[in-house]
């Protein structure tokens, strides 16, 4: 019965690894953004898929970019820092203010992204789970709270009608 | 099917697969290189995790 129950009950978050990672996220947050406890911290990461055709070879590649996305309610600011899955260091800060960008929305096909338009010219895709099990392409942190906070957030304080 | 023929096509599909793989990575190496002589370097900067937080 232990084995059994134990087989279906599907893979285990380790917590205190997710809570090291929480960690590093809001150290390194906070090292590039000026204020960055005032931010609400989640995982997200971008997918950029192109296809390739290289004569009798062809196909499709996927790139994956981890990202530590902060936000803000009373500004309504989303700042959206690019990283690595084992949290080593982090490029600069992007900043999206409410006030300042083309349109913000959710999709839903072909994937259940967060997009934020700064411009005419191009988009960010925020892809956000409460947690990836696969350490080699993702953080790994479990975030159910945070992930149904910055939902919340984006649908009723961020999104652009 | 005699089992010697189908050991040659499983041979054979191997070896489309692996010059398959050779070839690709043969390309994209080249694509990079060619990209790399057309991208300015950007002046983007990396700051890594503080040492006293990683613990």
């Amino acid at each position: 019965m232990g084995f059994f129950s134990k087989l279906f009950k599907g893979p285990e978050i380790d917590m205190e690894k997710s809570n090291a990672n929480a960690k590093k996220m809001r150290a390194l947050f906070n090292q590039v953004v000026e204020d960055g406890d005032e931010y609400r911290l989640i995982f997200g990461y971008t997918e950029d898929v192109s296809r390739f055709n290289y004569g009798f070879v062809h196909g499709s590649k996927t790139k994956i970019g981890n990202l530590i996305v902060g936000w803000n309610e009373a500004g309504q600011t989303i700042v959206v820092v690019p990283t690595v899955p084992d949290l080593s260091g982090c490029g600069d800060p992007a900043y999206y203010r409410r006030s300042e960008i083309l349109k913000a929305c959710r999709n839903k096909y072909p994937t259940d992204a967060f997009l934020i338009y700064p411009d005419k010219k191009g988009y960010i895709g925020i892809n956000a789970y409460d947690w990836l099990e696969d350490e080699k392409l993702y953080v790994y942190v479990s975030q159910d709270d945070e992930l149904a906070a910055f939902t919340d957030f984006f649908m009723n304080h961020f999104a652009t009608k | 099917m005699p089992v010697g023929e189908m050991g040659a096509f499983l041979l054979f599909l191997m070896i489309v697969f692996l010059f398959g793989n050779l070839w690709f990575h043969f390309i994209e190496t080249i694509l990079r290189q060619i990209k790399k002589l057309f991208t300015r370097h950007k002046n983007s900067s990396w700051h890594p995790l503080p040492p006293d937080k990683e613990d």
